[in-house]
């Protein structure tokens, strides 16, 4: 995982939500982002989330890595892919 | 943990068994029907909701191939049933339900109703197993629509549903026509949702963790054992597992449904206090997820499938590590859960079934209801995705 130089990633805990809230929450904050926020940090502990989320963030121009937390968590980081606005 | 819920669900099993074999082997269709849905995550109100929501069929391709599976094992079987198509016999047990303006109406509720409560039915069984609070809220709303449609039932029966065409397929083209019209019709339907995930753009597959080449047999089964427990299930297969587990249920005894058991809950718990909507018109005679007016017995062989449902998300789910007590922390969820299954269990009640007993087990029987619920069901879904989309 890629470390992020900026010392605050915005982070968005969409723990306890049901579906399809972590994906549609997801989206609303990174349509949201400001152009120099590179990355956001999403905590989840919806399983298909895992699978909605990739797909939607690559089509706002982001790239997905999932980190397993353990008991059911995951940290998904999305990061702006470099030389795209997004679509 | 999860060795010692397979023990229970086998002691269980031992104990309906000398019961009566129907219970035994209701449990083991409700686990296996349980485990793959967890599984797979195979939910009936994402594959209508998704093509909405975000171009992506996903899950509607695995519901189109369960159910071309399940209409070939369903074809075979019911012309086993009625060879003769043209005395104008039903098959006895397949979803043929009387089609009319409840079966669009219940399709159109419950397809709002499912999206606003993020899962159907079964979803809601399933994700009850993998500790969803907002699902529990969801069946107990589906249980209060149920009994709310019990009490409305004589009044739809007087007006429209006695009176209403049953249409069976193969009297009007033949079994054979019948299925070839039902699986160019599912090819058709797979095409156009292909369309619309092409148009949305890119779609990722799902992230897998790179595996190293086994390097001995127990390594091997080891990749087994860890791609059957515990990394989630490809759609397709699971669509085609549960379209076969289907045919089987069907030809042990009836199609797969459940919510006229749900119903018999229903109205047990409201004869407890006295409410009970009292006698059904009509129910006896009707296949499918028909209201069941409570007999005062409390097991039944529907009782340990859907129990059966329920634990075998619970078990799949301990053994995939993806259990855990999930808390809404925003109150509008439980409203929504909540309102979301009553209008699921009101259309249900009346179209006498849910995306299980009046689409996944409709479509097969060559019923023309199930394509008719389908329509009105995705209708119903892109309303209440509409509907969420407001709802912050």
């Amino acid at each position: 995982m890629t470390k992020t130089p900026e010392a605050s990633v915005k982070t968005l805990d969409v723990r306890g939500e049901i579906c399809p809230y972590p994906m549609m929450r997801t989206v609303s904050a990174l349509k949201k982002l400001q152009g120099d926020e590179r990355a956001l940090e999403v905590v989840t502990d919806h399983p298909p989330a895992l699978q909605t989320i990739p797909t939607q963030a690559a089509r706002l121009g982001f790239r997905t890595e999932v980190e397993e937390k353990g008991a059911s968590e995951w940290l998904i980081v999305l990061t702006r892919i470099e030389g795209e606005d997004g679509a | 943990m999860a060795l010692t819920a397979w023990a229970a669900a086998v002691v269980v099993y031992m104990a309906a068994h000398a019961a009566d074999t129907g219970f035994s082997m209701f449990w083991v269709f409700g686990l296996a029907f349980g485990f793959v849905l967890q599984r797979a995550r195979f939910c009936f109100a994402s594959a209508f909701r998704d093509i909405f929501l975000m171009g992506h069929s996903r899950n509607m391709r695995g519901l189109l191939l369960g159910l071309a599976v399940a209409s070939v094992g369903f074809g075979l079987v019911m012309s086993q049933q009625v060879p003769m198509t043209s005395l104008g016999v039903y098959p006895p047990s397949a979803n043929v339900l009387p089609l009319g303006i409840h079966t669009g109406l219940g399709g159109l509720l419950f397809g709002m109703g499912m999206v606003l409560a993020g899962g159907c039915v079964s979803g809601s069984i399933y994700r009850m197993g993998e500790g969803y609070v907002a699902s529990w809220v969801a069946f107990a709303g589906v249980m209060g629509g149920l009994l709310v449609s019990a009490y409305t039932w004589n009044w739809w029966w007087d007006i429209h549903i006695a009176d209403a065409p049953r249409i069976w397929l193969p009297h009007w083209i033949g079994h054979p026509g019948a299925l070839l019209v039902t699986l160019l019709a599912l090819a058709g339907v797979y095409v156009w949702v292909l369309s619309i995930e092409h148009r949305a753009g890119i779609v990722v597959p799902p992230l897998s963790r790179s595996h190293s080449q086994p390097e001995s047999v127990s390594d091997d089964l080891r990749s087994v054992a860890h791609s059957l427990f515990v990394k989630a299930w490809p759609v397709l297969p699971a669509g085609a597992v549960l379209g076969g587990l289907n045919v089987l249920l069907f030809t042990a005894q009836e199609p797969w449904g459940f919510t006229g058991e749900v119903s018999r809950w229903s109205v047990g718990m409201a004869s407890l206090v006295n409410a009970a909507p009292g006698p059904l018109a009509g129910v006896e005679e009707l296949p499918g997820c028909v209201l069941v007016p409570s007999d005062g017995l409390f097991f039944n062989h529907m009782l340990f499938l859907v129990c059966g449902m329920l634990f075998g998300s619970f078990a799949a789910a301990l053994g995939a590590g993806e259990f855990k007590l999930r808390v809404p922390r925003r109150t509008v969820r439980y409203a929504q859960s909540l309102g979301g299954g009553v209008l699921m269990g009101y259309g249900a009640g009346i179209a006498m079934g849910c995306t299980i007993g009046a689409l996944f087990s409709a479509i097969p029987s060559l019923a023309v209801n199930g394509w008719v619920f389908g329509a009105f069901l995705a209708l119903g879904a892109w309303l209440g995705t509409q509907m969420i989309q407001r709802i912050e």
